[in-house]
């Protein structure tokens, strides 16, 4: 689904993001770890045509995506409050989302209904618009409108920073099911390492703009990780 | 503590996006600024003589006390208009131990560093000294220059609060305008009143009774005080400020419906200019030029030359896109990201934009109509620049706006945040205006003024016919700036 070929970015020097080749296949479940500054967000940003990678390409479905649009059509993604339209309510950004991709209001509606679980109460016809809710249920309202797209290819960057216990846990029930279920390719990034050992197959983990490991998640990996990330 | 925020606020000049600009901006500014205050100078060593020449058959002492309050009107009608409100980002000093009354202070006290504060003095005070010491004597002219002084820092705070109250409500800003307005036509042309005895009445007793020079250093003090006070009380984060939230109901806007995509970004434009208190203070702005015409149109059918409403005329239809558009994208840069991530081609996106200003600029159009009562001319002209506005004036705005990635915060509220409405920001506008002399000149000069709006009109109605070209041109433009742009409005 996804090829990434000899991507490097540098910003001043310094080598942020440096990924030879990676390779993503169609209904793999991917999450992505490693400390500040490895270099995930960026390479998200690469990924989504965000930011011009000094060298190198991603290539999505068979075509490039720097200046193709293409990939829009399938790809969903949530990296940060930045994409939100913070003025508008979240009924109205939902409804704006989803006539992006020719779905009907009534359409929409029938989504977030099933949603009311994840929501909590605490998202629709609350009468206030994005930029005034917490940060939790910001991330809340840009996760639903990447499910509400019925994507191929999911990209969320730290879904579970921010957002409750419960919320989380239903979070992860989700992303299991549309993966499993739908068949939808998931890539991830958290700093939890049990969350994401539990809901994702494969591993990358990033170091200094490299991905070190690449491993099969088992019941050994969340050690592993644990032993990777404890500082002697 | 004073030293330390100039410091800061010199590294956050140098260290922004677009630095480069920011200082030829500057430069330009200070020339300006330079020569102003030299003409400003030659007036005042020539005041007596200028004086005894306008008010001839007036003691010119009598003129003089009569000239100063009408000065000071305008020069609060300018202050309003250019003068700058000092910058100081004061979120990250909040929770420091540092006193609220040195923030207050050192944003109160910054603001006198403008040109506005300088100009009076070199104005008066040379023929304070020529005339008003030599006619009467030290003590007088002392009480004059004093009067001065209480008055221009009395107008300083008095523009500052202003704008600081109007940055929060617009209306604000209209209705003291209206106000001065009103003033200058109640003096000039209902003659209800004289502001010229008005102002003798004081500077008359002055000349008697040095001692009520203290009256305008009280004003002075007072007005320092309440704009101290004022900032002091509003040093707070806009949300602890505000602690009661209407609820907010989402709105649609149906005849949107049929210009699919690019007609639901409209309406979320329109959502954003309604619902944030910079872009809504633009808009406030665009509707107070509406009343432009009455200032250069002055009985129907004595129109001499086309020059006054072919500025006017493009003034009021476009003042939106010039507003509002020298700002673009900037407005969405906290959601760019977005936008850019989404399914969402960029042709749509700039379609959008189009759209949106043909909108506004109709609607400014159909609410001008009734000025056709200074002449259908007026009319015809008007509409010709409306066309210019629509094809060529929207295309340079939109070009422009692929060039700037200078990010504006929406979500951060205005009470702090006055970047956006100064002197800079008008000279930045300053080729648009000029364009549409260009053409038309040589044509008027030629005596063929028919044959100039003509050609206006068939450019603008040239460049709105092949928009679907000029979009396809910004389409391609904007891709090759769009990493620069995207990452500038990252940039915190």
């Amino acid at each position: 689904m996804i090829e990434i070929q000899n991507i490097k970015k540098t910003y001043n020097g310094i080598l942020v993001v440096d990924v030879p080749r990676l390779e993503i296949k169609k209904g793999e479940s991917i999450g992505l770890v490693g400390n500040n500054g490895a270099g995930k967000t960026t390479l998200f940003r690469i990924m989504l045509d965000l930011i011009r990678p000094d060298q190198g390409e991603v290539i999505s479905n068979g075509e490039v995506v720097a200046g193709h649009e293409n990939w829009k059509n399938y790809t969903a993604s949530y990296l940060d409050e930045g994409f939100l339209i913070d003025y508008l309510t979240p009924e109205e950004y939902f409804y704006f989302i989803g006539g992006l991709h020719q779905q009907t209001k009534a359409h929409v509606d029938d989504f977030l209904a099933s949603l009311t679980d994840f929501f909590n109460g605490e998202i629709l016809k609350k009468g206030k618009y994005i930029r005034n809710l917490s940060k939790g249920n910001q991330s809340k309202v840009g996760i639903a409108s990447c499910l509400m797209q019925q994507p191929q290819l999911l990209m969320l960057d730290e879904p579970f920073a921010n957002i409750d216990p419960s919320t989380q846990i239903r979070l992860k029930n989700l992303l299991k099911s549309i993966n499993k279920v739908q068949g939808v390719t998931t890539l991830i990034s958290s700093h939890d390492l049990n969350h994401i050992t539990d809901v994702c197959d494969r591993i990358l983990l990033m170091e200094k703009g490299k991905i070190i490991k690449d491993i099969a998640t088992s019941s050994s990996t969340l050690g592993e990780l644990e032993d990777y990330f404890a500082v002697g | 503590m004073t030293k330390t925020f100039l410091q800061h606020e010199l590294k956050s000049f140098w260290r922004a996006r677009n630095t480069g600009k920011n200082v030829a901006v500057k430069i330009i500014m200070g020339v300006l600024i330079l020569y102003l205050l030299l003409c400003a100078l030659g007036v005042g060593f020539f005041l007596d003589k200028i004086l005894a020449h306008v008010f001839s058959g007036q003691d010119v002492v009598i003129a003089f006390c009569g000239i100063i309050l009408i000065y000071y009107i305008f020069d609060l009608i300018l202050r309003m208009q250019l003068q700058e409100l000092p910058t100081l980002k004061v979120q990250p000093y909040l929770q420091l131990p540092i006193k609220r009354n040195s923030l207050a202070r050192y944003l109160a006290a910054t603001s006198l560093i403008s040109a506005f504060n300088l100009v009076p003095f070199i104005l008066f005070v040379p023929f304070i000294i020529k005339v008003i010491a030599v006619h009467f004597n030290g003590a007088v002219a002392c009480s004059f220059i004093i009067s001065i002084f209480g008055i221009t820092i009395f107008n300083n705070y008095l523009a500052l609060y202003i704008k600081r109250k109007a940055n929060l409500n617009g209306w604000i800003f209209l209705i003291a305008t209206g106000i001065l307005v009103l003033i200058c036509l109640g003096d000039f042309l209902w003659h209800i009143y004289s502001i010229r005895s008005i102002s003798y009445v004081f500077f008359g007793h002055l000349i008697h009774y040095p001692v009520l020079a203290l009256l305008p250093i009280l004003i002075a003090m007072g007005m320092f005080y309440i704009n101290f006070f004022y900032l002091k009380a509003n040093l707070y984060l806009e949300e602890l400020s505000s602690k009661k939230t209407l609820y907010k109901s989402s709105t649609e806007y149906p005849f949107l419906n049929k210009f699919g995509i690019a007609g639901d970004l409209v309406a979320n434009e329109i959502k954003l200019i309604l619902r944030n208190k910079r872009p809504n203070s633009a808009i406030k702005m665009s509707l107070l030029f509406l009343l432009y015409g009455l200032i250069f149109y002055k009985k129907p059918g004595m129109m001499h030359s086309d020059y006054p409403a072919i500025f006017v005329g493009m003034f009021m239809t476009g003042i939106f896109i010039i507003n509002y558009g020298q700002f673009m994208f900037s407005w969405q840069a906290s959601h760019f990201d977005g936008l850019l991530a989404n399914k969402l081609n960029v042709a749509e996106f700039i379609k959008g934009k189009y759209l949106l200003f043909t909108l506004v600029s109709t609607l400014a159009f159909i609410l001008t109509i009734p000025y056709a009562y200074f002449g259908w001319r007026i009319l015809l002209i008007h509409f010709v620049m409306y066309l210019w506005n629509l094809g060529v004036n929207t295309t340079i705005i939109l070009y422009f706006a692929n060039r700037n990635s200078k990010r504006i915060d929406l979500s951060k509220g205005a009470a702090f945040n006055w970047e956006g409405v100064g002197a800079t920001q008008w000279l930045i506008s300053l080729p648009l205006l000029i364009t549409p002399f260009v053409i038309y000149i040589p044509f008027s000069l030629l005596n063929f003024p028919n044959l100039g709006l003509a050609v206006l009109g068939a450019t603008g109605l040239g460049a709105i016919l092949i928009r679907g070209i000029l979009i396809k041109k910004l389409e391609a433009d904007f891709y090759a700036h769009k990493y620069t742009i995207s990452e500038g409005f990252r940039n915190k």
